[in-house]
């Protein structure tokens, strides 16, 4: 692919998001919707500006983000840690599979009312529920992984004189990186996504209660706002997420 | 020997749920506060919401929302992912735009959409159909770039027209990726459709859920807890029956659902 081709595909990728702004502006410049119902795309990008330098509004992002991120961070300790034991040993593996079966299709939204009731309207619950929706991607990629390393790599480790129990770190877990680091993509946009919401369900604090106040008050340029940054916030992530994968994934052979 | 194998991997997940169930109650005989009732006790609770008529038809109706707004996103979707896998303009079109709006929370878009268009039914199907939307264009998407050129081209050479070599060649190869993303898509209208109810707080399941929360019996949300999860458990198995016949012919994939959004 050369160079002109990337260009025009930019080009190309960036037109139905141009067109989107475009119609909007047209709408609203044109009388169609009231500002009350659909701001202008300027206002809005004008108060987002003007709210990211805030404290207040910085605050809350604070507090989403460390949600997110403790919730996130527990789903991968545990969702790892399951998928290599149960893909390790055939024994775990037989109860664990059945109850990941379960509990995988299982709406976790569901669950939220009994983790506030249980753990309080704090940071508790919520962060148990993003940690719940997160752990199931995490886990079976994780279990997926580790399950189609090729016995070939395992031989020839045991072969070169590997303990059996260090087989697990250096031959296992390396070869799984990859699908790992698939579920964790997939986990962080769900925890993007859940933790938003439970914020929206109920909170004191944190972009979704943002949110579910403006539409309280019927501000639509807050209901914006909140919606871009979370969207803008999931972007980022993402992108160091990619990042380090080009990171952990250097030298392998497809990335 | 084969059916006893078989038998004991079919009750398996029967017997995981036993298990859960089992871990609730002796965690809820241990704590005993009000605020967490025993399974038993909200087991008990489920047929007097399933007999009384109003909280039946709400639920009913929810389902009703899930159905429409399920179908309408697969006959969007499916399309527009084939034809972004065939034709790297479409693909390079679309792209950014999806992956713009897939860390936010379709959900979310509830209050907003109100706004415009009321607390009706077409606000919440709108919000369903968002959210089954994207992984269902996504995995059509990569199915359909993963097809053999070869096959296109053997298409082509005996005279298939393009729509053709794409509803014959492209759609059977992609089957069971697209079948995959509408598995994905399934649990999350089902997630979408609860959480719109939370917000919108007007009728349906997510409705009776949190106003027994705000209401204080406790019995009735666990009850409804397992009524919505043991919907999802359900639906889920139904579509991995029904798909494990329609592409018998393709390796068994993942035979759990890998992701969710």
């Amino acid at each position: 692919m050369n160079a002109r081709a990337v260009t025009s595909d930019v080009l190309l990728g960036i037109a139905p998001i141009a067109l989107l702004i475009a119609v909007w502006q047209a709408i609203a410049s044109f009388g169609y919707a009231p500002a009350t119902l659909l701001p202008p795309p300027g206002v809005v990008l004008m108060r987002l500006a003007q709210q990211l330098t805030n404290t207040t509004f910085q605050h809350e992002i604070a507090a989403t983000l460390f949600r997110l991120f403790a919730g996130f961070s527990i789903a991968v300790i545990l969702g790892v840690t399951i998928g290599l034991i149960a893909a390790a040993i055939p024994a775990i593996n037989a109860v664990v599979r059945p109850i990941v079966r379960v509990l995988a299709p299982l709406p976790k939204v569901a669950l939220y009312p009994a983790l506030l009731l249980l753990l309080g309207f704090g940071h508790e619950s919520k962060i148990t529920l993003v940690a719940a929706d997160a752990l199931f991607p995490i886990l079976l990629s994780t279990y997926y992984g580790a399950s189609m390393v090729e016995q070939k790599l395992i031989w020839s480790a045991m072969a070169a004189g590997t303990p059996r129990r260090q087989i697990l770190f250096k031959v296992v877990l390396p070869a799984a990186v990859p699908s790992i680091l698939t579920g964790c993509r997939i986990g962080l946009v769900i925890s993007c996504i859940v933790v938003f919401l439970a914020e929206m369900i109920t909170s004191t604090e944190g972009l979704g209660h943002l949110l579910v106040t403006a539409a309280r008050t019927f501000q639509a340029v807050d209901m914006f706002v909140p919606l871009i940054t979370i969207s803008l916030l999931g972007l980022i992530l993402n992108g160091l997420l990619q990042g380090l994968r080009s990171y952990l994934l250097r030298g392998f052979p497809e990335v | 020997m084969i059916s006893g194998h078989a038998l004991i991997s079919r009750l398996a997940p029967l017997l995981a749920c036993l298990g859960l169930l089992g871990v609730w109650q002796v965690a809820a005989l241990i704590l005993s506060t009000d605020s967490f009732p025993t399974a038993l006790e909200a087991l008990r609770a489920i047929p007097s919401i399933l007999g009384d008529k109003e909280s039946l038809i709400n639920i009913l109706a929810s389902i009703r929302r899930m159905a429409i707004g399920f179908g309408v996103a697969i006959m969007v979707s499916i399309p527009l992912g084939l034809m972004m896998g065939r034709s790297r303009g479409v693909a390079s079109f679309f792209n950014p735009l999806l992956m713009v709006t897939y860390p936010v929370p379709k959900a979310a878009l509830m209050p907003i959409i109100m706004l415009w268009l009321g607390v009706g039914e077409v606000a919440k199907i709108l919000v369903i159909f968002l959210g089954v939307s994207l992984p269902v264009i996504y995995h059509s998407f990569q199915g359909a770039k993963a097809v053999e050129e070869k096959m296109l081209w053997s298409g082509a050479a005996m005279g298939l027209s393009a729509l053709q070599r794409m509803t014959r060649i492209v759609l059977p190869a992609a089957l069971p990726e697209i079948l995959t993303g509408c598995r994905t898509g399934l649990v999350l209208a089902l997630i979408t459709m609860v959480t719109s109810e939370m917000i919108a707080r007007q009728s349906g399941a997510g409705n009776i859920l949190f106003n027994s929360l705000d209401m204080g019996q406790y019995d009735t949300v666990y009850a409804m807890i397992i009524i919505i999860g043991a919907m999802g458990i359900g639906l889920d198995a139904a579509f991995e029956k029904l798909r494990s016949r329609l592409v018998r012919w393709s390796e068994p994939g993942f035979d759990i659902p890998l992701s969710f959004a």
